[in-house]
């Protein structure tokens, strides 16, 4: 089974604040790009995820080749062709860049958008910018066109939430505003999370995929327990088992990834999971896990 | 007055911010929209959409003035709304005509109400003239509305409504009672109307076509009570539009499957809540 994100590395930064450092990833075949971005170091507004940490918000680069995307060569010849850095902030402090990789080869059906709205100028949540693999324009023509407020549609839910939102079936009674267009395309399941930024504003990025290429193999959220010292399992969907809703709990001592990314705000990779720490506005709400 | 501040109010002709509507009833409270936020520019196209009794007539109330929020606040041209004025004129599905005065004479009586202080007979004759003629009801001029078609009466009423010159025309399901033959022909005439006088029109409908066809944005209300505005969808369809050459434009289809996607997925989650 393929899957639609190809490669995530996350970049920390270094002891002194002034670069981002390589911290990790989980890169399948691309072992060539990772070992080329093992060696890297990016400035404030260098390379992809220089310029997310610089200007505070998600990124999405449809096309990493001829941009100012550092490693197009190594990424062309993993099939990589598009890129969206993630910062991710605690308090008012970078604590990471996630960057995930698509590839544009026919098996990726597909979509990664981000939603944005600055509430000083609209209570509408628009789109950014998003990349479509081979989903084509029909369905991106609606999303350019459709406006969503706090609560409704995927983007909507996740903006009000401010924790990430799951649909595993985007047909009929989903709440999943676009589904016609969605089904017409192949796209089945939708994941949204709320992004970190500085300013106040808000932005989601939304992870849509159908059958043939799911996001990842499993996908799980983790949020704290009403006593804050422990992460529960909030959702568990595995592209294998479907939903899964055994109830789960890990101690915030505990040694494990997700109570790393939990505390510290940096991603975390226990082969093959990466858990991702979600900090809508530096506050840190959910770990959400990726299984390839 | 500044090109920003100027840039800024067109962009925000009719403002409602933070509009909650909320009717006493014998059963208790009703809260009827909530968290209302919507800006129309001057000169836009806008259709309010949704199921029965979410609300959209209600809005359209609060933007005539006829009824004032519970909270929040509906400004025009950067001016509280605070009741009716002439300056937003409404049409209603059941035309209001009154009937035992002609076709002229209704139009003339909103005429008169607005322009008599400051023109005289032969001036507001032809305004009624000409508004007749806007509606190519020119040969009905001496008919009283008991000798007309329901479709030459709700003309009759735009008419009336276009005649006062208002900086913005809201409608309430004008159409609706007409039969889908005389509704497509008065949708058309609608459109040639708005792009000749570049009115700001704010427009109730339950029907998806007519919203696509007409509208610059569409707003979409989710279900009532307190209902809201769910999603906004911009319609970017060249002007003039043409119906017949619409039916195959795919990204008319787009629009239209946007709307119908949105009424059906939020019905079929009320009646799974419920």
């Amino acid at each position: 089974m393929k899957t639609f994100i190809r490669v995530i590395e996350y970049w920390v930064p270094t002891e002194d604040g002034s670069l981002l450092e390589f911290g990790g990833g989980l890169f399948g075949e691309a072992t060539r790009f990772a070992a080329v971005s093992n060696n890297l170091c990016f400035g404030r507004g260098e390379g992809l995820p220089g310029r997310a940490w610089d200007t505070g918000h998600p990124i999405v680069l449809k096309e990493l080749e001829g941009s100012y995307f550092r490693r197009g060569a190594a990424a062309r010849a993993a099939g990589l062709t598009c890129g969206i850095a993630v910062p991710i902030f605690k308090g008012d402090r970078i604590s990471a860049v996630a960057v995930i990789f698509c590839g544009d080869d026919e098996a990726h059906a597909g979509a990664i958008e981000l939603w944005g709205n600055d509430p000083e100028e609209s209570h509408d949540m628009t789109l950014v910018d998003g990349y479509y693999g081979t989903t084509g324009d029909t369905f991106e023509f609606i999303s350019r066109a459709t406006a969503f407020r706090r609560g409704n549609g995927l983007p909507g839910m996740a903006w009000d939430s401010q924790k990430p939102v799951f649909l595993p079936d985007l047909g009929k009674g989903s709440g999943f505003l676009r589904a016609d267009g969605a089904v017409k395309v192949g796209i089945n399941r939708g994941f949204a999370i709320p992004c970190s930024t500085l300013d106040g504003s808000n932005f989601v990025m939304a992870f849509l995929s159908a059958l043939a290429t799911p996001i990842a193999r499993r996908v799980e959220t983790w949020e704290p327990d009403a006593s804050g010292t422990a992460l529960r399992r909030t959702l568990g969907f595995s592209e294998v088992q479907g939903t899964s809703n055994t109830p789960d709990t890990v101690s915030l001592a505990d040694a494990g990834p997700l109570a790393a990314a939990f505390t510290t705000g940096v991603p975390a990779v226990a082969e093959p999971m990466i858990a991702i720490p979600v900090a809508p506005q530096g506050r840190i709400t959910a770990v959400m896990a990726l299984h390839f | 007055m500044n090109p920003t501040t100027t840039d800024t109010l067109n962009k925000k002709f009719i403002d409602i911010q933070n509009v909650e509507q909320t009717f006493k009833t014998a059963k208790g409270s009703f809260q009827a929209l909530r968290d209302i936020n919507l800006s129309v520019a001057k000169g836009e196209f806008v259709a309010l959409i949704g199921h029965s009794g979410c609300g959209k007539s209600t809005l359209l109330n609060l933007i005539a003035g006829l009824t004032k929020p519970t909270q929040g606040v509906l400004l025009c041209a950067d001016r509280e709304i605070a009741g009716p004025g002439p300056e937003r004129a409404v049409v209603f599905q059941n035309h209001s005509l009154l009937p035992w005065l002609t076709c002229f004479e209704n139009i003339y009586l909103g005429v008169e109400r607005v322009f008599a202080a400051t023109e005289n007979k032969a001036q507001l004759k032809a305004r009624t003239d000409a508004a007749l003629a806007l509606v190519s009801l020119t040969p009905a001029t001496h008919k009283r509305p008991g000798e007309i078609s329901g479709g030459m009466k709700q003309r009759v009423g735009i008419a009336r409504a276009l005649a006062m010159e208002p900086k913005v025309l809201l409608m309430d399901e004008p159409f609706g009672a007409l039969d889908a033959l005389t509704r497509a022909k008065l949708q058309d005439e609608l459109l040639s109307i708005v792009q000749k006088t570049e009115s700001t029109v704010v427009m109730v409908t339950h029907d998806v076509d007519e919203a696509v066809l007409l509208s610059d944005k569409i707003v979409m209300m989710t279900n009532g009570p307190s209902a809201t505005i769910g999603e906004v969808l911009s319609v970017k369809l060249e002007r003039p539009r043409n119906r017949v050459e619409l039916a195959e434009d795919r990204n008319y289809v787009h629009y239209r499957k946007a709307v119908i996607d949105f009424l059906y997925t939020r019905q079929g989650h009320v009646e799974k809540a419920a």
